[in-house]
């Protein structure tokens, strides 16, 4: 495998954009990528496009080739990717993959997506899935995971709501973000519940938006770039749906970044800032556990020391993750690329991570029968 | 719900879940797979009842109605089927909080569970306290 570099990334705002097209979303964060790694769209030779749920929200298919087409990338090959929450950080995957094996020296990959909908909505994908058809939800399914790591590790309920308090205040100092307001724990604690022990203010929103990055090979990178970040690992696992499994513990977290350590030779001592999938308050406090910020059963008191906040001994989700910056499924990926290439470059402004050297970026997406469908891991170091 | 349920012949007699079990590997499988993915091998599979009683691995109650047409509040989550050495998602009769627990034992119910898109009422299992 060759090495291969981050030299621009670039986003929207993420929100509520009802005036706006995916190809409207998607043109503004490639373009925003393209100038921030000052290359022409006619020198990238291949694109990656993630989406999930255009052709369920918008009947759109294979959007990846019209929003390219209006920044002038045209002809090169371009693939789309769908893996659920996952889409964005796989066509980043695939976008590494297309570098590292020396195919190409300059891709693009980009996450779009346009899923606003009001909070407390349930998502209604799946189609005749045998647990959807009778009443599994996503925020039901987690809440599931958060009883059991409550009984078995003693997690309680303010110490869920504190990642909920932290993420909000750490979305008000990004201005990508799409709630720019804080919360206390009471005031998560007493917001509606949705699936118990999980409130509103628990769970993130679908959202609007866009993330895109440059990835281009170490000799490009040096000759173009001031400051190329390296992708020092990528690592994707799938579901593996055993019926008897704990629920407390998400496999795949353990798999995915193992895999990535090994491949970078960074352990989770050496992470200083991440960006997890905080889908669900519970999913932020066992993925702490999963990726080995702390040992099994201890992400409450991860949280309850203030250890994951700004300033803290990891800070996890300084853009703030997807319960504040927002959730536009197969854009969340890209979005956490860009927020650590920014957190490693010092570009971060309010939410600057002191002197952060080596980020890593995680996305557990979709599911079925209980499990994760697709988990990405990366790991981003600063030369 | 046809190939998942069997609604009991005599009064007295509970429903049952229908699983399947394979002739090689010895796994039980709920909902019934086509094939078993542990073992290299055709017609292994063989239909058999489950245990129509179990005990509460974890639940949730959601106070959302479901696209699939439940009304708000609902429960729902896993049951633990010892017999079986298998855990099966289901929806509870109960939505109290007060009235489910974690390692509460239960039993296999046939109730109405949805409303179809077109108004039918579907019958479906659910598990209740004992």
């Amino acid at each position: 495998m060759n090495e291969a570099y981050v030299i621009g990334v670039g986003m929207t705002e993420f929100g509520r954009h009802p005036e706006r097209s995916l190809t409207d979303m998607g043109r503004e964060a490639c373009w925003r990528a393209l100038k921030d790694a000052g290359m022409h769209p006619k020198q990238i030779q291949a694109g990656f496009s993630g989406n999930s749920l255009a052709p369920y929200l918008q009947k759109e298919v294979d959007i990846g080739q019209p929003i390219l087409r209006e920044v002038g990338i045209v002809g090169v090959p371009i693939m789309n990717m769908s893996n659920a929450c996952a889409s964005g950080s796989c066509a980043f995957r695939e976008a590494w993959l297309a570098v590292a094996s020396g195919l190409y020296e300059l891709v693009i990959a980009i996450g779009t997506e346009k899923a606003f909908m009001g909070k407390g909505t349930m998502l209604d994908v799946g189609g005749q899935d045998f647990q959807l058809m009778q009443g599994g939800v996503f925020p039901g399914d987690f809440a599931l995971r958060a009883r059991r790591h409550m009984l078995e590790f003693g997690t309680t309920k303010e110490q869920l709501a504190k990642v909920s308090v932290k993420n909000h205040k750490n979305g008000c100092l990004n201005p990508y973000s799409q709630f720019k307001k804080g919360f206390t724990v009471e005031e998560v604690l007493n917001s509606p519940m949705v699936a118990d022990p999980l409130t509103v203010l628990s769970c993130c929103p679908n959202s609007d938006g866009s993330a895109a990055a440059i990835i281009a090979s170490k000799d490009l990178s040096k000759r173009y770039c001031e400051k190329p970040i390296k992708i020092a690992a990528s690592a994707l696992r799938s579901g593996t749906y055993d019926p008897n499994r704990n629920l407390a513990v998400f496999d795949l977290d353990i798999e995915a970044s193992k895999i990535a350590y090994e491949m970078s030779g960074y352990g989770p001592e050496d992470i200083e800032v991440a960006e997890v999938h905080d889908a669900f308050t519970i999913a932020e406090i066992m993925h702490y556990e999963g990726l080995g910020f702390c040992k099994p059963g201890e992400g409450g008191c991860l949280i309850d020391g203030g250890e994951t906040k700004i300033g803290g001994r990891i800070p996890v989700n300084p853009s703030g993750g997807l319960l504040s910056r927002g959730h536009p499924v197969g854009a969340t990926g890209l979005a956490q690329i860009a927020e650590i290439v920014w957190q490693l470059r010092g570009e971060a402004g309010k939410r600057q991570v002191e002197n952060a050297r080596i980020g890593l970026a995680h996305v557990a997406g979709g599911g079925r029968e209980g499990d994760i469908g697709a988990t990405t891991v990366h790991i981003l170091a600063r030369d | 719900m046809e190939g998942i349920i069997k609604c009991p012949s005599r009064v007295g007699e509970p429903p049952r879940l229908l699983g399947n079990r394979c002739s090689s590997c010895g796994r039980v499988f709920f909902p019934k797979r086509t094939l078993c993915p542990n073992c290299f091998t055709d017609d292994t599979l063989t239909e058999v009842e489950l245990s129509s009683k179990g005990t509460i691995y974890t639940y949730t109650i959601v106070h959302y109605p479901s696209p699939a047409g439940i009304e708000a509040p609902y429960a729902y989550g896993y049951v633990d089927l010892p017999e079986n050495n298998i855990r099966v998602f289901s929806l509870f009769t109960e939505s109290d909080p007060k009235k489910l627990e974690i390692g509460m034992d239960v039993g296999l119910v046939i109730e109405k569970i949805r409303i179809d898109k077109d108004g039918t009422e579907i019958l479906g299992y659910k598990f209740k306290p004992v």
